[in-house]
């Protein structure tokens, strides 16, 4: 069985992967019972599974577990610091960003990264990186408020 | 008495579990034993099956079971018992289920997958609801019209493809076309599409040893699913145990009992182990439901002044494989395609039609998009004929005060306001002068109004229970399933309403378990606040009455002497005499221990009145329970160069009565018409020759991303009192859907001059029907 190095929101794990296709995915909702990470498609076009995998955004269901290996990865459950919730999940909350929630953990880790990647983005910029998550229930009206709360809340606290 | 809660944008009370990943879906959920199933599908459209060879998957590492329909005698359903758990001796659709393996993981049983050989003997198959239904097609169902069905309300035409045909006979047509001075007319056609929900369909079941059943699904109807378990193994619905955890998108796929039979036939094998299937994306497609798939026509005709005499309209629905789920919509479509408009003589006919494809079901909108497609459509040309705006159409025949619907019921003012509605979108998007066309663009701007009353069971009820506890928090326990509409948190907010508590001193749950959350119908046709709403009214009002009988034991004096203030009871005219919620909650336990009273538990229930299904003969009856009405207005352009199409501005208002929670009211609206823009300009399922479906995932399958949306959006409510609803709140949540459609197409014909009567309308379609234009000219 393969071998899998890995560092999950900050812990170091080992693993033994099965064979055959394995997803960055599968070992942190099979594996590591981080199950925030959804899989929507399992294609990379809905956005529901991103991570953050070594600073950059990556849809989990795509990327095989054996290219993960001695990776670092932030995933939704790493967000939240002491149990107060990331100024990009407040925002979420407030803005009524949420309906049945499964987006929203893909699109937190997208906003996440784009706001602590340039703390003023532009409009394209918000546009650009939310056209990779799809959202069935918001229409994206919210979504993008949510964006807009987050980055005032993230300037604030510095 | 002025409102603090109801009325009000609250937090949602799921979203903080939903933003941290710590909301559990079905996907999420681990069991003991549990072991993966992954499923063969047919891969031909209509075929028998000769043989299945299962023995090498038998043998493949970490394979526990293979298990095929062979012998099975179980026909599963709720008003029509035509669907097999699985194919047994032939299949009707390219992604039926002919066998599937359990294994200890779902690598290990998609491996063993590839070992099965199925044999097949391929029949004619067909697409097409018109070619479907007539008298020489292929039979996909020999012994239609031979299944258990309701009677009263499932038309089967035995020897057909036509599973149900509702017609609805209202006046004389022939007599109205008579009348009419000026008709319009067309062929139309709403093309299948995919709900895509973003949380894929599972389910997980365990047959327990000691004979009872238990299933987690992502289902929007637990206790219909367990009502349909129950018949399958024939076992009482007492032993069988349904678990709904965190919904991820309903919009009707997961209404229906869809992958349920097959996951639970599979465990029946394997006693004692659960069983789970999650269905990958390109599986939701293939092997869930498809939504809409209609094909049809229509007439109306009005008089010169634009009085509506007549409408005509004959509607045929692809509605796949198998016929439980879609002949409800066919009914509804059939009587609601009128729209909100009074036409004193219908005619329609609705056939439902069994063809090729996964079956149809709910899809948000119910009918409703189908129908009204076409009279939108219809109204926007009789407009021009009759050389008066599309307001002054409309107003002229809007239901209102006194008028009748298809249906043959009268209208009353609660109902509601078009009038109000139409200038709120008027206002929003035609007051200012339209945009002349320029080098880059043609500009236009298009307007409908809609209607929609609930197909439901005329059992469709809700109830509450309430408990008291301690710290004086109250909790309340509902069978509705929290699917991302908000419901849980309306339900919150009326309790704290009535109970005069804040709203952190309101508990609710989430999940629905079918042993300790109370009966509710399903959650459906945007019913929940409407229905449930009244079951919490009285089961707070309930437990009040609870806490003042336990603190009258204690002031000794009558009930009637002590009152409630939000924080607990006191007896009146003696405010020495106070005691808190929570010491009440479990009867009143002096120091001593010597306790008064009893604990406080309550529970409300509503069932909506005298809903019947409409007269087989006549198609007419008390066939809708309430009606929320609405219009839209859209602002488009479209780049001459390459025929894309921009919404600019899209406007809509809606009726929905009091408004309970403006935030998640406006995402209903926000996100229903960007769903609604999908179909318009995008969405369609494509099949390729072999009968397979050609755009099984998300990219081939492109749904609206933000890049999509209106420039703009308007949203206002009108909330004309429905005193048959809690605090006079009505239905909204599928009805922004219903008009997006013809909305846009009346839009792109004031920009463009070209009836368009097909969806989707993409750019290549405006660039050849300019360029056809050019040519006729």
């Amino acid at each position: 069985m393969p071998e899998l190095k890995i560092t999950v929101n900050g812990v170091a794990h080992r693993l033994e992967i099965e064979e055959g296709r394995v997803t960055l995915a599968d070992v942190l909702r099979d594996r590591l019972d981080l199950t925030g990470t959804k899989v929507g498609c399992g294609v990379g076009r809905c956005g529901a599974c991103t991570v953050i995998l070594n600073g950059e955004p990556a849809t989990s269901c795509t990327v095989l577990a054996g290219k993960a290996d001695g990776a670092e990865v932030l995933t939704v459950e790493g967000v939240a610091e002491q149990g107060r919730l990331h100024p990009v999940q407040e925002a979420f909350v407030e803005s009524g960003a949420v309906q049945c929630g499964f987006c929203t953990p893909g699109l937190v880790m997208r906003i996440h990264h784009l706001l602590s990647a340039n703390p003023d983005p532009g409009e394209k910029e918000v546009t650009a990186a939310l056209a990779k998550h799809l959202c069935r229930c918001t229409g994206y009206e919210a979504i993008l408020e949510a964006v807009k709360i987050a980055r005032e809340k993230m300037k604030k606290s510095g | 008495m002025t409102l603090k809660y109801v009325g009000k944008p609250v937090e949602r009370v799921d979203a903080r579990q939903k933003v941290t990943g710590s909301a559990i879906f079905v996907a999420d959920i681990k069991l003991p034993r549990m072991l993966h199933a992954k499923v063969l599908r047919a891969g031909v459209p209509h075929a028998r099956i000769l043989s299945i060879d299962t023995a090498a998957a038998e043998k493949s590492p970490g394979v526990v079971k293979v298990v095929t329909g062979k012998g099975c005698k179980t026909l599963f359903g709720t008003c029509l018992w035509d669907q097999p758990p699985m194919a047994v001796d032939k299949v009707r659709h390219a992604g039926e289920a002919v066998a599937a393996v359990l294994a200890r993981t779902p690598l290990q049983a998609q491996e063993a997958l590839k070992l099965i050989k199925v044999e097949f003997e391929p029949l004619p198959f067909v697409l097409d609801p018109i070619e479907a239904a007539r008298p020489d097609a292929v039979l996909i169902h020999e012994r239609n019209g031979e299944y258990r069905r309701a009677e009263y309300s499932v038309l089967p035409k035995k020897g057909t493809n036509i599973f149900h045909h509702y017609k609805l006979r209202k006046g004389d047509v022939a007599a109205g076309f008579q009348e009419a001075e000026v008709t319009a007319e067309g062929e139309f056609e709403f093309p299948l599409s995919s709900h895509a929900a973003i949380e894929p369909h599972g389910a997980i079941v365990r047959f327990n040893l000691d004979g009872t059943i238990e299933a987690w699904a992502s289902n929007q109807g637990p206790f219909v699913l367990r009502d349909v378990l129950a018949d399958m193994f024939g076992v009482p619905t007492s032993r069988i145990r349904v678990r709904i955890p965190y919904l991820g998108g309903g919009f009707g796929t997961k209404s229906d009992v869809c992958i349920e039979p097959l996951v639970a036939y599979l465990a029946s094998f394997v006693p004692g182990q659960a069983v789970r299937l999650i269905l990958t994306r390109k599986e939701v497609f293939t092997g869930s439901f498809l939504g809409r798939g209609m094909k049809g026509r229509m007439k109306i005709g009005a008089k010169k002044d634009g009085t509506f005499t007549a409408l005509e309209a004959t509607l045929y629905f692809s509605d796949g494989a198998y016929g439980d789920t879609g002949w409800p919509i066919d009914t509804v479509a059939g009587h609601n395609c009128t729209g909100p408009f009074e036409f004193p003589h219908c005619r329609t006919d609705s056939y439902g039609v069994y063809t090729n494809h996964p079956p149809v079901g709910a899809y948000r909108g119910y009918g409703h998009p189908e129908g009204q497609l076409m009279v939108s459509r219809l109204i926007d040309m009789l407009a021009r004929k009759l050389e008066i705006t599309p307001f002054e159409l409309m107003k002229k025949n809007f239901l209102r005060e006194g008028r009748k619907n298809s249906l043959g019921q009268t209208i009353t003012a609660a109902h509601g306001n078009l009038d109000q509605c139409l200038e709120a979108v008027r206002e929003a998007v035609f007051s200012a002068p339209i945009p002349a066309p320029d080098d880059e663009y043609y500009y236009g701007r298009g307007v409908a109004a809609m209607m929609k009353s609930p197909k439901m069971a005329a059992h469709s009820s809700s109830v509450c229970h309430l408990t008291v506890s301690a710290d004086g928090c109250f909790f309340l326990n509902l069978g509705g399933v929290e699917m991302g509409q908000g419901c849980k948190t309306v339900f919150a907010q009326m309790a704290a309403e009535v109970l005069r508590i804040p709203m952190e001193k309101v508990r609710i749950g989430i999940e629905i378990d079918t042993d300790h959350s109370p009966w509710d119908w399903m959650t459906v046709a945007s019913m929940q606040t409407y229905r449930a709403g009244r079951a919490i009214v009285q089961a707070c009002e309930r437990a009040i009455e609870g806490l003042k009988a336990n603190a009258a034991e204690v002031f000794g004096c009558e009930p009637d002497e002590v009152e409630y203030d939000g924080e607990g009871c006191r007896r009146k005219n003696d405010p020495e005499k106070k005691l808190s919620t929570g010491s009440l909650a479990r009867g009143y336990i002096y120091p001593n221990g010597l306790t008064v009273g009893v604990p406080v538990d309550t529970s409300g229930s509503y069932r909506i009145q005298g809903v019947t299904d409409p007269d087989p003969e006549s198609g007419t009856g008390n066939a809708a329970g309430s009606w929320t009405f609405g219009c839209q207005a859209a602002e488009v352009r479209i780049e001459k160069k390459t025929g894309k199409i921009e919404v600019l501005h899209f406007a809509s208002a809606f009726d929905p009565g009091k408004v309970v929670n403006p935030q998640t009211c406006r995402g209903q609206v926000i996100g229903g018409v960007v769903q609604g823009m999908g179909a318009t300009l995008m969405e369609k399922i494509e099949f390729r020759p072999d009968g397979n479906i050609k755009n099984a995932n998300f990219g081939p399958y492109r749904i609206p991303t933000v890049e999509d949306i209106p420039r703009k959006q308007t949203v206002t409510f009108i909330e004309t009192p429905n005193p048959e609803g809690p605090w006079n709140a009505k239905p909204v949540a599928e009805h922004p859907i219903v008009v997006v459609a013809p909305t846009i197409l009346n839009a792109i014909r004031d920009a463009v001059g070209v009836e368009f009567y097909r969806l989707p309308v993409r750019p290549d379609d405006i660039l050849n029907a300019l360029a056809g234009e050019k040519k006729n000219a």
